[in-house]
């Protein structure tokens, strides 16, 4: 009798278990898509934070700097793209739009960087060019 | 009473554990990250694993003027007020000694060496030269319709003045001094490694065990990371377009991962790209070459080989580096086929 009872009880422990297991997996996957979706456009101007943007909200902002000085960011289906930009060389308006976390677009002569900042792992943690 | 006892052993351990876990996961070092766009015109960005924001705060400061420091001293374009830099010594050619820093010394130094090793391919004493390029390359990106390519002739005569045996270092007196007018030093192959050696070194000594740093590319991995895996890096694809920015990924510890391109910096002149990195031999861009990867520990050497691999050809290159203990490379050729070193393959991850 006693045996049975012991079984019994240890087939609800493990099922229990198995339930809080597999609760806990799902739940921690809907959490992480929630945190991809809330991917941020981070907009820095030598090293100082200037704006964070949701990257799934469509807008177009003009980054003033001095002297008259800009750089025109649009974020447009997903992608940040430098559309615009007063610089000498152009370099961050050629670049291709990013989207993937990590991924940035460097203006160097404003010093303006735009970088993508998500929750989602990074593939990378550097790159070399 | 016993028995119930007994029964609660087992879940208390485990609790136990559990808690001890999440306590000592709380305990991890975080990763904390910094960017500046102030040192050697291009993207530092300093990654490490530290006890607290304000721990990192403290060294990255210390790491950021280190750098600064290092930009100043190795400029070429710009003087700043009462220090002499390579500028100073350029501007000195023919004139006169210039009294400078021993980490300048140490630099030149550094690249008197490099140019034996690279067989000539990597001349810290190319400025006059280069400096034709960068000229007709400003010109050319202002104004794309008017855009030249610089004529044999000028080049010759500026490669003139490009003897590496011309740059005379007195270590006592602590001067360097260009024995011709018109020579001109430019460290630009080998600077940013250098700096990027130096501040690993210093990193460590700060406390620093585990960091990432990448001076515009040029990077170094200090240590694993946290949980005992590698340092993941992406090698740039020679088609910036390309949705893939990443051609391979290669993952390292206690290395450095420097790449030479053509990509980066380049001017075009009726359809076709000269980049900013010029063969000594011929005095023009190379022809074959898209990108040199190097990886070895020593950020110096494997700037200056990056830079010097990219302007032989990939068979000369491949032969070296077999040479070379500890070194590996991987090149993309201009028709996209990617060769490697014999030893290259063993870092690459997917």
């Amino acid at each position: 009798m006693e045996q049975k009872g012991k079984l019994k009880n240890d087939l609800i422990l493990v099922t229990v278990l198995l339930l809080v297991a597999v609760i806990t997996f799902f739940a921690m996957k809907v959490y992480q898509k929630q945190t991809t979706n809330h991917a941020m456009v981070v907009v820095s101007v030598d090293g100082k934070e200037w704006g964070r943007y949701p990257l799934n909200k469509n807008c177009k902002k003009v980054i003033s700097l001095s002297d008259g000085q800009y750089n025109e960011l649009t974020i447009k289906d997903g992608y940040a793209d430098m559309t615009d930009a007063t610089c000498p060389d152009k370099i961050c308006v050629h670049h291709k739009k990013i989207s993937k976390n990590g991924e940035t677009l460097v203006c160097l002569p404003h010093k303006v960087v735009v970088e993508i900042e998500s929750e989602e792992e990074s593939n990378v943690d550097g790159s070399t060019n | 009473m016993k028995k119930s006892i007994k029964a609660l052993i087992f879940p208390v351990v485990v609790m136990v554990a559990l808690l001890l876990l999440f306590v000592l996961k709380l305990k991890q070092d975080a990763k904390y990250e910094a960017t500046y766009t102030d040192v050697f015109d291009t993207v530092t960005s300093i990654t490490v694993y530290d006890k607290n924001q304000k721990e990192f705060h403290k060294k990255e400061e210390k790491l950021h003027n280190m750098l600064l420091k290092y930009h100043k001293e190795y400029d070429i374009y710009h003087s700043y007020k009462g220090l002499n830099n390579i500028k100073t010594i350029n501007d000195n050619a023919g004139i006169q000694p210039v009294k400078v820093d021993s980490e300048i010394i140490e630099l030149l130094k550094y690249g008197k060496k490099l140019y034996k090793e690279t067989k000539g391919q990597t001349n810290i004493a190319f400025g006059s030269v280069l400096k034709v390029w960068h000229k007709y390359r400003t010109e050319g990106i202002d104004y794309p319709e008017a855009a030249r390519v610089p004529s044999m002739k000028e080049l010759k005569e500026m490669a003139k003045y490009c003897d590496i045996e011309d740059v005379i270092i007195d270590e006592k007196a602590s001067t360097v001094y260009l024995k011709k007018k018109g020579m001109s030093l430019d460290v630009g192959s080998i600077g940013k490694g250098y700096a990027v050696e130096k501040l690993g070194q210093y990193a460590k000594k700060l406390g620093i065990e585990r960091a990432l740093i990448s001076v515009g590319g040029n990077v170094l991995a200090i240590g694993e990371k946290p949980d005992q895996s590698l340092w993941k890096i992406g090698i740039q694809n020679p088609d910036l377009d390309n949705e893939e920015s990443f051609i391979k990924y290669v993952s390292v510890k206690d290395n450095c991962v420097v790449t030479s391109g053509d990509y980066q910096r380049y001017y075009t002149v009726k359809g076709k790209n000269y980049c900013h990195i010029v063969d000594p031999d011929t005095l023009m861009p190379s022809e074959t070459i898209h990108s040199v990867t190097v990886i070895t520990k020593k950020s110096g050497y494997a700037d200056a080989l990056s830079t010097g691999l990219f302007n032989m050809s990939y068979e000369e290159g491949k032969a070296l580096v077999e040479t070379l203990p500890g070194v590996e490379a991987m090149w993309i050729l201009k028709n996209n086929k990617i060769g490697y070193s014999s030893g290259f393959e063993q870092y690459i991850s997917q």
